[in-house]
């Protein structure tokens, strides 16, 4: 049955939890990105802050984790707000 | 040019003479002025798993997402002449800071303002850098007094 087990194998791997992940870029404010993280992911203001130094001094940061489509959702309005955002699976 | 934050809670700027209305219109040219579309940039190296479905759903969204906030501007400019004074609301904050993303992720694009050293700079390079500047001082207005003073 290796249809079957493929098949099997595509869910569970869309079924895990996913990361969104935010790039540094050497454009967008940094007062805009917090207000963007706390717009967007509904973040207290120091935890946007945190997330925003982490993109800022390592390049990235994973700013949010959980299910396909919500996943989606975040990276979507994350690149709407032209920040440099993509879905990983998390060991990426 | 003058622009200022307003006791009403607007921007107001004040188009002194042609020029102002040149170097505002330049956000549009700038913002039109890369090789590739911004939305296909901010989506690329999506997930294989995912790719197709963006492509199709995404995509578009962003795309219509990134013309409406520069016609949005367009439709500001339209309206004004040298002498007049432009009023930017709240209801537009966001639009415009767009707008004005586009133009510097564009030039940023296309001349590596950054990482550049000015005194080495040409003329196109420095004018190029000196938009960028003005466009970021516009949008910390925006973000200070118009988009709820960095909250949202």
């Amino acid at each position: 049955m290796p249809d079957t087990d493929s098949l099997l194998e595509e869910d569970v791997a869309l079924d895990q939890p996913w990361n969104v992940v935010v790039y540094d870029d050497p454009v967008n404010l940094m007062d805009y990105v917090t207000w963007v993280f706390m717009k967007v992911l509904s973040l207290p203001k120091p935890v946007a802050e945190k997330r925003m130094m982490e993109v800022h001094e390592q390049g990235r940061s994973v700013v949010w984790n959980g299910g396909r489509e919500e996943a989606e959702l975040h990276t979507q309005q994350l690149q709407a707000h032209q920040l440099q955002a993509k879905m990983e699976k998390p060991g990426e | 040019m003058k622009a200022a934050p307003t006791l009403d809670g607007r921007i107001r700027i004040d188009l002194e003479d042609a020029m102002d209305l040149v170097v505002l219109r330049a956000i549009i040219a700038d913002a039109h002025a890369r090789d590739d579309d911004l939305a296909s940039r901010l989506s690329a190296g999506t997930d294989p798993d995912l790719a197709e479905d963006w492509d199709d759903y995404v995509l578009p969204e962003l795309r219509v997402s990134f013309n409406s906030q520069l016609e949005t501007i367009v439709g500001a400019l339209a309206e004004v002449t040298p002498g007049d004074t432009l009023f930017i609301g709240r209801e537009d904050a966001e639009a415009w800071f767009g707008g004005l993303n586009q133009a510097r992720l564009a030039l940023e694009d296309r001349y590596g303002l950054a990482g550049a050293d000015e005194d080495a700079q040409d003329g196109e390079m420095k004018s190029a850098g000196i938009r960028s500047h003005f466009y970021q001082m516009l949008q910390g207005m925006l973000l200070h007094f118009l988009m709820s003073g960095g909250n949202p």
